[in-house]
């Protein structure tokens, strides 16, 4: 399992999404609504003997949406954070036929206010984790 | 001389690689009690030998190599068995014995991967002998 290949290939799930300006690894600068493909937190190796498979544990896919403090930021990050829905990244993670590893799985997501460029963006950090062989 | 990770460790299973998280090969012996009067402590002599394995690992859906594939057809079958706990290479240790597949089982938890278990009872002879130049 490729870690450029599986962050690339969650970013062209993510650039899928209508609407959504994405790059498959971290930036310097975005336009709002920005999806981000970052580093996971640890890998773990040898989740099965001969090399059968590994882990990438707590991936960051981040998508930064606008003003923390605007009225109508709810409404537009609600978009990208429900379960279903067009623009459901959880939605399009569970209907995708991943090719970069065996499984991607959305377990969570949380809230916060990322600064980029001297601008507060409202930003949600969905963590996943992904499995997939340890050979290839 | 060495201490040997399990990540080494190899399953073959009716001639089919068979990749898993964690496998236990036991080996058992019938015990007699012997003691006779005169005796202050049991005394045992040994009987049959026996054992079990079991392995387990994740589930992969993949056709033909899959577990689902390669144990499931096997259940109530005796088929050969072969483990290789420090891996491939001259001179490594290496147990093969026939074993009766006595249960396989699929679980899955809401909050991760889907796991599959198979439990065997050996039958016959262990042959531990090591693996070959």
């Amino acid at each position: 399992m490729n870690l450029s290949a599986v962050m690339t290939e969650i970013g062209s799930v993510l650039d899928a999404l209508t609407g959504l300006r994405v790059t498959p690894h971290p930036v310097k600068t975005i336009v709002a609504p920005a999806g981000v493909v970052g580093y996971p937190e640890s890998i773990t190796f040898d989740v099965e003997t001969g090399r059968g498979a590994d882990r990438f544990e707590r991936l960051p896919v981040m998508v930064v949406v606008a003003d923390v403090t605007a009225r109508s930021t709810a409404a537009e990050v609600s978009k990208w954070i429900s379960g279903a829905g067009a623009l459901s990244v959880k939605a399009a993670f569970e209907a995708h036929d991943w090719a970069s590893c065996d499984d991607v799985w959305l377990r969570e997501a949380r809230f916060d206010t990322v600064t980029i460029a001297a601008v507060d963006y409202l930003a949600v950090i969905m963590m996943v984790d992904v499995v997939g062989s340890g050979e290839a | 001389m060495a201490k040997i990770h399990g990540r080494f460790t190899i399953i073959t299973v009716d001639g089919d690689n068979v990749k898993g998280t964690t496998s236990q090969f036991e080996r058992t012996s019938d015990a007699h009690d012997v003691t006779e009067y005169g005796d202050m402590d049991h005394v045992w002599s040994g009987g049959l030998g026996g054992g079990t394995f079991s392995i387990s690992g994740i589930y992969d859906d993949t056709a033909g190599t899959g577990p689902r594939a390669v144990l499931e057809p096997l259940i109530g079958s005796v088929v050969t068995v072969i483990r290789q706990p420090a891996g491939a290479g001259a001179g490594k240790a290496q147990d093969e014995v026939e074993a009766l597949l006595t249960k396989y089982v699929e679980t899955s938890p809401v909050a991760d991967m889907v796991t599959w278990s198979a439990d065997f009872n050996l039958s016959g002879a262990v042959d531990s002998t090591a693996q070959p130049a």
